[in-house]
Parts: structure tokens; sequence; C-alpha cells
């Protein structure tokens, strides 16, 4: 479970980001040492659609292709609205502000810090998952999911 | 003197752009032509030049009781033949649409006979007889009413509206029922208002540039455009509601 104490800051732009600017992005952001964890936020876009009158159909959307971070291959599975980060300390901060200042050339940008994961498992979890859930993966979604996160090669 | 609607409150471009769009005297400025059967694909509710399908016979082939209100009001085409109800409904992005779902309720009951809107916060359906919607449809469309980047026609999934446009200016869509051709820069209609892809594609022109938009925009927005504590005389009169409707129900008269 994350520490309570380590810093946690967002990233979100004046528009939702493409698959090739959330590339550029991603590979500039890996760069800066002391990231922990990170999590694309946004609007999901499903392979299939999942209701309505056309449910069941397949759902091919510019928005959803797979990225190279680093040399790890994500899939993108939502419309990026957000980047949530959490940091080993705060120091991380200005190099990643930096890193954005190069993307964001075309439009404005913020970083926030605040408390963006969850920092301990809530009793709904704990009815949900049990005690054994991954608790890695316990706030940024679902510990149950077959999908597993990506591991980029740290630079520490 | 005679009376004169004065259509909503405010001062500013987006009140006298309110103001136009409903009122009937005003002519809306038409921008684009997508035809009949272009039309009829977008909504999917028929196949375009089958006939339509009814839901009761002509009224003419009815006997009909003696009704003074029948006589009193002329049916519209599609009640005369008896047509099914249909549907049309839009989603309008905040970010500058040229409409907006409450708008579209009042300009419809201004403009059009024998609708029946329904206003949502982030969508609007006008529901009526199925020639009479293809013959207001082109208007919703092909006029100010309508941009295709900030403007979707969509039956279900309609979310997108109080998001932030992608890059590329166009409300999210999860069903990617319009696509921008970044080399035409023209905004093609690929599924049908529920996500059932045509077989073809529907285009629909070129988004409007940010200056048409905030010309043209009806919604308040202080980030990209008129903000709402601007208009001072808006202000006035939604205190004034609100003052009134808080002390006596809403009883039209001052104390």
């Amino acid at each position: 479970m994350t520490e309570a104490t380590f810093p946690q800051c967002r990233i979100s732009a004046e528009r939702l980001l493409n698959p090739e600017t959330t590339e550029r992005l991603l590979n500039k952001l890996i760069e800066v040492p002391g990231i922990r964890r990170m999590l694309l936020n946004g609007q999901r876009l499903p392979a299939i659609i999942p209701y309505g009158p056309a449910k069941g159909l397949a759902n091919p959307h510019p928005m959803r292709r797979t990225i190279k971070v680093g040399d790890q291959d994500v899939e993108l599975q939502v419309h990026v609205g957000n980047v949530l980060l959490e940091l080993e300390d705060r120091d991380a901060i200005p190099a990643l502000k930096a890193a954005c200042e190069s993307i964001f050339t075309d439009f404005t940008f913020r970083i926030q810090e605040g408390r963006y994961m969850k920092t301990e498992p809530s009793l709904v979890d704990y009815c949900k998952y049990g005690p054994n859930a991954d608790k890695e993966m316990l706030g940024l979604a679902d510990p149950s999911s077959k999908s597993k996160p990506v591991i980029l090669q740290g630079i520490k | 003197m005679a009376y004169k609607p004065q259509y909503c409150a405010g001062q500013t471009i987006v009140a006298d752009n309110r103001r136009k769009q409903m009122d009937p005297a005003h002519k809306l400025e038409k921008l684009r032509e997508v035809s009949d059967k272009d039309l009829v694909l977008i909504m999917g509710h028929r196949v375009p030049g089958s006939a339509y399908k009814s839901a009761h016979p002509p009224l003419a082939e009815q006997q009909e009781p003696a009704c003074p209100v029948r006589k009193l009001v002329t049916a519209t085409d599609g009640a005369k033949a008896g047509d099914r109800i249909r549907y049309i409904q839009f989603s309008d992005s905040m970010y500058n649409a040229p409409c907006h779902p409450y708008l579209r309720s009042y300009l419809e009951a201004y403009r059009f006979r024998g609708i029946d809107p329904g206003t949502l916060s982030g969508r609007q359906i006008v529901e009526c007889r199925e020639r009479d919607l293809e013959k207001y449809s082109k208007d919703l469309v092909n006029t100010e009413l309508f941009d295709p980047a900030l403007t979707g026609v969509r039956g279900c999934t309609v979310h997108g509206h109080s998001l932030r446009l992608d890059e590329n200016g166009m409300m999210f869509d999860m069903l990617q029922r319009c696509i921008l051709d970044k080399k035409s820069g023209i905004v093609k209609i690929v599924k049908d208002q529920v996500g059932v892809p045509l077989d073809g594609e529907v285009k629909v022109g070129k988004p409007m540039d940010s200056k048409w938009i905030k010309a043209h925009s009806t919604i308040y927005h202080s980030l990209v455009g008129t903000a709402y504590r601007d208009d001072a005389e808006l202000v006035e009169y939604i205190q004034r509601i609100h003052s009134l409707r808080v002390k006596y129900g809403f009883m039209p008269k001052e104390a």
C-alpha cells in the first residue's frame, strides 16, 4: 500500500490528449527520476460497444491505440485527460513541469499537487476484494482485473 | 400597442444570439447542405427511399369525431399521413457550441409544430412524426444551430458535452460517430445516431472557426467565452425570478 507521505500530483492539459501527444509526454516523463506510479485517467474507449442499440459491435476509435513508452508497449484504453503521478519526493516536480512545457506548446496545462490515489484501503475495498487484493493496484484500477500494470524500467 | 415578445433577457452577444434563434421571424443562416438522403442515414430510422411506416391510417380515411379543436388546428403532414413518431437527439459541447439543450427546446417550440422536445443537461431530444422530423432536422443540421465539431447527433452514448475538447477541437464521442479528416479539414459522419456504422460516409463540412464560434455562441462560459456574471441584465432578471419564487412560490405579483 502506498505510504501516505509520498507526494502525488496531477497533470491536466486544456485539451484531451491524442495518443501521439501522450506518447511524447510519457517518454519525457519517464526521463524524470523519482516517479513511483503513474495512472492515465480519462474517458473509457471500449473495443466493443457495451450498451445501446449497437451493443456488441466493434468500436474502432483513433484515440485508442498502442503507444510505445520507453521500450514497453502500452495499450491505451482511455482518451487521456489527466496523468496522475506518485513521486518519491517533491524535488521531481520542477523537472515534470519542464517536461510538460516542452510538450504542451499549443495549449495550456497545469500541474497540481494533492491526493489523487488512495493511500489506504477503504471498507468497501475490503468487502469487494478481501484481504489479498493486489495493493499496488488498489485505488488505481479494479484489483481483480486481469490487466496488469505496465512496468517501466526506472533510471534511478 | 401590440405585444412584442422579448424571448430572453440579457445585453451580451450570447443573449442576442439566443433571442435570434428563438425568434421565428429571424431566418436562420444556412451554412451547409446535407441532403435529405444523408439526413435519413444519420438518423437511421428508415432506409433512404423506403416508404414511411405508419402508426394509424391517414386522417382522411378515418372517421374523425366532430371536434371544434380539430377544426381549429390543422394537422401536420406527418399526422395527416399517420406516420410513426421518431426522434433526433443532439449533444452540444459546453465549449461554445452554437446551441444548447434548453434553447433547442425553446426555439423548436417557437419554430416547429407537432413536436415533443425533451430537455436534459447534456442532450436534447425532439420527437415528432417521421416526415415532419425530416423536415425539421434539415433546419437543425444545415443552419447556424449546428457545428460539425461541437454538436453531435447522438441517439445514445451522448456523454462528451461537458468534457474538454480533444486536440483536434472535436467534442469527445465514445462511439466516434464523426471523424475529422485532417487533410481536407472536413468532418465526416460514419455512424448513425445510435452508433451503427453507415455504408458510406456523410460529409457535414468544416468545423466553424473560433471567431465564428465566439460570435454565434449561446452558452455563457467564463473561460472560453462570455461570462454569465458579465451580463448585468440577465443576472438582475434571474435574481428577481429567484426572489419572487422564494417569497411567493412564483406568484406573479410583488408585495
